[in-house]
């Protein structure tokens, strides 16, 4: 089967490269969507911009670290309270936010003084605060604010303090992808070798690409306690700024989200021969082949391999319990990128789900070359997906769950579609064994829920003759 | 003893308290039907300014970016605009107004609004000679003001564009409510109902508390249609309920079109709202009727069972909107309450010039401070004195955190209200608007009793 020119994009058909339909036989030489591309204006895209993609993904996680975001006050306001990572620093990272507020005057005659000012401020007023990313923003980027220059001068004031700078401003790029591989080059360039760790065992590993969503991190920080291994630096769920700049000591790195911060996997690879593993963190089989893979590269086999089956003695039988209920059930996923080829087979294998539409904002095509790969046939594949796609995917596939956003979930409420959030969760964590059974218990209660039966329900119509009771 | 208006003496932000103006901007944009925004600048100018949206009224609004990347901010922005708006039109057969937000990216680069609108008119006119769309230029650049002025400078530019001419009589009465949730606006549409007044809402955001409907069909978007707006210049009289958000756009309509302009405080407690009713009835001729004098009662008789006992002496924190602050701080007033601290978020110097508070502070005989181009950490700081005594806080969500640590009783009201279920649905304005809020404070403290243990006792007999 081609690539699809659906009947909305008529008008806009280079959407037609965008977007693919799976049929047996097929594989990713055949087609390939086309991804990581610009937008086509006024197609209400689900995509954010590069500065979200570097302060809101990976940046703005860092427990005990000052967001100092220059440019005028949305880009900080509207970034700020959108994401679930705890962290166990008192969630510093969830509860403050910083703006030079960048006014008129600014624009034109330059911000780096009011930038200068603001930094120092922040210090002063959070004295036990020691670190600092400074971001630009759009206009602070185009009137050309020398960002690190005015870091410097702080740094050479104030010894105690490190601030760390990323130049990416939102119009940068296509997506937020820009900006974690922004952020992830300018780190390792700029900060990674500066921090020597304390080593407290033989493995040593960073952890990367995970961000502690609802507590994530936590939970697969149990499993490398109980194996031995001491993670260096979680790249960035929970993690303090000097953890990550301890990276380079691991003997290896650990990658799951390969989309927003395999960057700095390679060029760890490259700068200090830290060798890159790929694993997958969601899903019982995935879980316990990544846990096989590290332990096998420590040479842990056995330790693992008790882990792997003390995990599953305690969590199969409940996941099981959902999977009988689940199997054959519909599910879309319109997410960022990496969590359709992470999820797609692992529903599939672990609880009998069927992911029949997948969308993604900003993967590449390195990624839907994996998403396909693992993804069925009979399954929509989407880059850049827009509404009136949405809408007309939705009704060639009709899912019983869409994993996505609350902007696209509360769209599709109307629909009779519920919804779980695919990023922040509704439930979690879902990573790890005990993880994927919450993503189960949350799928189920959403397909079980008894107002969808009432909510397609019109009371002017005869009268059923059963109750429609929410107990069946 | 008395109030001390201050500003923040800081350059920067810690913890912001308003957002920018491209996001008040579409607040007041999607407020009309068959109207799709197209902001000028980069994606996430809209794709957070849609989450915080979907966030307060658990729904989605359709709002599109014109996507402007780095050839834009090398080249200009001309062709997105102009692929915006035709790539919409295309696919959108409905679309009737299509207001160009601008941002700071788009503000900073220059690019020509009205210009490229001409253009895209033109456009329009070939590839559709039987649509009329409207393409607004809204002028919002973030660097100036704050989501106050963008709703306002998109209220004022909206009206301006669309209605052009001076229409017949309609006996209308045209009303501004500002930045309000659905349950307000029922609350002022109740009351027209009761004195049979036809009022005409810019914006009429009824539907953001939208329906799952049994044929899957999708209400959520404003009600404002362009006849409305054209017919606003015909109507009897505008009722702008909202100093910083909608006073410019009747004193536009009344310039224009000579439309009286009636400008009052917003009906926040029981005076504000005695004064709104008593104005309509003016405006329109049509008497208060019995049933909003006994509605009125009510009100004052279930404020009577709270204040004096529970309320007096408290001391409040405010923060939010200048509009819903300041009237706030006067409904506090009427509950025997002190307004102890005000913070407003942004840079606008008119603030400390307004009625309200010059009222106020003429009254204060307790210790008040008001704190301009406020951010949380001047709340925060505040709290963190351990003299500095506030019992209640009353503000949005994003202040969650200020109060949570503190252990301040919060009541949640105001843009954006995310941590609390359906706060959309309840109005604050009116009568009823007055009640409800009262009691969600009274329980709000009678809980922190509670939780705290302090002095629980008291309603074992109430």
């Amino acid at each position: 089967m081609p690539l699809v020119l659906l009947d909305c994009d008529k008008v806009i058909p280079e959407r037609e490269k965008h977007v693919y339909l799976k049929v047996d036989g097929e594989d990713t030489r055949d087609y390939l969507p086309l991804a990581n591309v610009a937008t086509i204006p006024g197609t209400l895209s689900e995509r954010g911009c590069s500065f979200c993609g570097a302060k809101l993904v990976i940046g703005g996680v860092l427990k005990d670290t000052i967001q100092m975001i220059h440019g005028p006050i949305g880009c900080a306001y509207n970034t700020w309270h959108t994401k679930r990572y705890p962290s166990d620093g008192d969630n510093f990272q969830l509860k403050y936010v910083m703006s030079t507020d960048m006014k008129e005057s600014n624009i034109v005659f330059g911000g780096d003084k009011r930038l200068y000012a603001s930094i120092i401020e922040a210090f002063d007023e959070m004295p036990h605060i020691k670190r600092m990313i400074v971001y630009t923003t759009c206009p602070t980027a185009l009137i050309g604010d020398d960002i690190k220059a005015v870091v410097k001068k702080v740094m050479a004031e104030r010894p105690d303090v490190d601030i760390f700078t990323v130049e990416c401003p939102g119009f940068a790029g296509v997506s937020q992808s820009k900006g974690h591989h922004v952020l992830n080059i300018g780190w390792v360039n700029d900060k990674v070798g500066q921090v020597e760790p304390k080593i407290t065992s033989k493995y040593t590993m960073n952890f990367i690409g995970d961000y502690n969503i609802q507590g994530d991190t936590y939970l697969l920080q149990k499993y490398w306690d109980r194996l031995g291994i001491q993670v260096i630096a979680h790249f960035t769920g929970n993690a303090t700024y000097d953890d990550c700049r301890s990276m380079h000591r691991a003997q290896v790195s650990v990658v799951n989200c390969a989309r927003s911060a395999g960057y700095i996997a390679n060029e760890l690879m490259k700068r200090y021969g830290i060798p890159r593993l790929d694993i997958d963190s969601w899903g019982f089989n995935y879980m316990a082949e990544g846990i096989r893979k590290v332990c096998t590269f420590f040479g842990i086999e056995k330790k693992g391999e008790e882990l792997i089956a003390e995990e599953t003695a305690k969590w199969k039988p409940k996941l099981d319990w959902y999977k009988e209920r689940l199997r054959g059930k519909k599910m879309a996923i319109w997410t960022g990128g990496p969590r359709l080829w992470h999820w797609t087979k692992s529903v599939e294998d672990d609880l009998g789900i069927e992911v029949v539409a997948m969308s993604s904002k900003f993967g590449h095509q390195e990624d839907f070359e994996k998403i396909i790969a693992r993804g069925r046939s009979g399954t929509y594949y989407l880059d850049d997906a827009n509404e009136l796609e949405f809408f007309e995917i939705l009704e060639k596939v009709k899912p019983d769950v869409i994993f996505t956003g609350p902007r696209v979930g509360d769209l599709v409420k109307k629909l009779h579609i519920p919804y779980i959030n695919g990023h922040g969760y509704h439930n979690g964590p879902y990573m790890g064994f005990e993880g994927f059974v919450n993503l189960a218990r949350d799928f189920y209660n959403a397909t079980s829920n008894p107002l969808l039966k009432l909510a397609a329900t019109d009371i002017r119509e005869p009268e059923p003759k059963e109750k429609l009771e929410a107990a069946e | 003893m008395g109030c001390e208006v201050v500003t923040k003496k800081r350059q920067g932000i810690i913890n912001p308290i308003s957002d920018c103006q491209p996001a008040g901007g579409q607040f007041a944009a999607i407020g009309m039907k068959d109207c799709i925004p197209l902001v000028h600048g980069g994606q996430g100018c809209v794709m957070f300014v849609r989450l915080l949206f979907a966030q307060h009224f658990k729904e989605n609004f359709d709002i599109a970016s014109s996507s402007l990347h780095e050839d834009s901010a090398v080249f200009g922005g001309k062709q997105r605009i102009h692929d915006g708006v035709m790539t919409l039109a295309r696919r959108y057969p409905n679309l009737r107004i299509l207001p160009i937000i601008t941002t700071c990216s788009s503000e900073v680069i220059g690019d020509d609004i009205e210009g490229n609108i001409n253009i895209c008119n033109k456009m329009l006119k070939e590839e559709f000679p039987d649509r009329q769309i409207y393409l607004v230029p809204v002028h919002t650049p973030s660097f100036r003001s704050s989501q106050v002025g963008g709703y306002a400078e998109c209220l004022k530019s909206v009206v301006k564009t669309i209605a052009k001419e001076k229409v017949a009589p309609t006996g209308k009465l045209n009303v501004f409510p500002g930045w309000i949730n659905p349950g307000d606006q029922a609350e002022l549409q109740h009351y027209f109902y009761a004195m049979g007044v036809d009022a005409t809402f810019l914006f009429d955001i009824a539907d953001f508390d939208s329906p799952i409907m049994p044929d899957k069909s999708i209400h959520t978007h404003g009600r404002t249609t362009v006849e409305d707006i054209q017919n606003s210049s015909g109507a009897v009289g505008s009722l702008a309920l909202a100093r910083y958000e909608s006073f410019a756009a009747a004193d536009h309509l009344a310039q224009t079109f000579e439309v009286p302009a009636h400008k009052l405080d917003t009906p926040y407690g029981i005076a504000n709202t005695d004064i709104m009713l008593r104005k309509i009835s003016e405006i329109t001729g049509k008497p208060i009727p019995e049933s909003l004098v006994r509605e009125r009662g009510k009100a004052i008789d279930a404020l009577q069972d709270l204040t004096h006992m529970f309320f007096a002496d408290k001391r409040i924190a405010i923060f939010g909107h200048p509009d819903l602050v300041f009237g706030l701080a006067e409904f506090c007033v009427e509950l025997e309450m002190k307004p102890a601290l005000l913070l407003i978020g942004d840079d606008s110097t008119r603030y400390k010039r307004d009625p309200r508070l010059l009222a106020i502070k003429e009254k204060a005989d307790w210790d008040m401070e008001v704190v301009c181009n406020a951010d949380f950490w001047e709340l925060e700081k505040r709290l963190k004195q351990p003299d500095y005594k506030i019992d209640m806080i009353l503000g949005h969500s994003k202040g969650r955190y200020v109060a949570i640590d503190a252990n301040v009783p919060m009541v949640r009201v105001g843009f954006p209200s995310f941590d609390r279920a359906g706060l959309y649905r309840h109005p604050i304005i009116g009568y009823r608007g007055a009640v409800e809020l009262a009691e969600s404070m009274a329980n709000t403290l009678f809980s922190h009793m509670e939780y705290t243990k302090d002095r629980e006792w008291i309603l074992n007999v109430w």
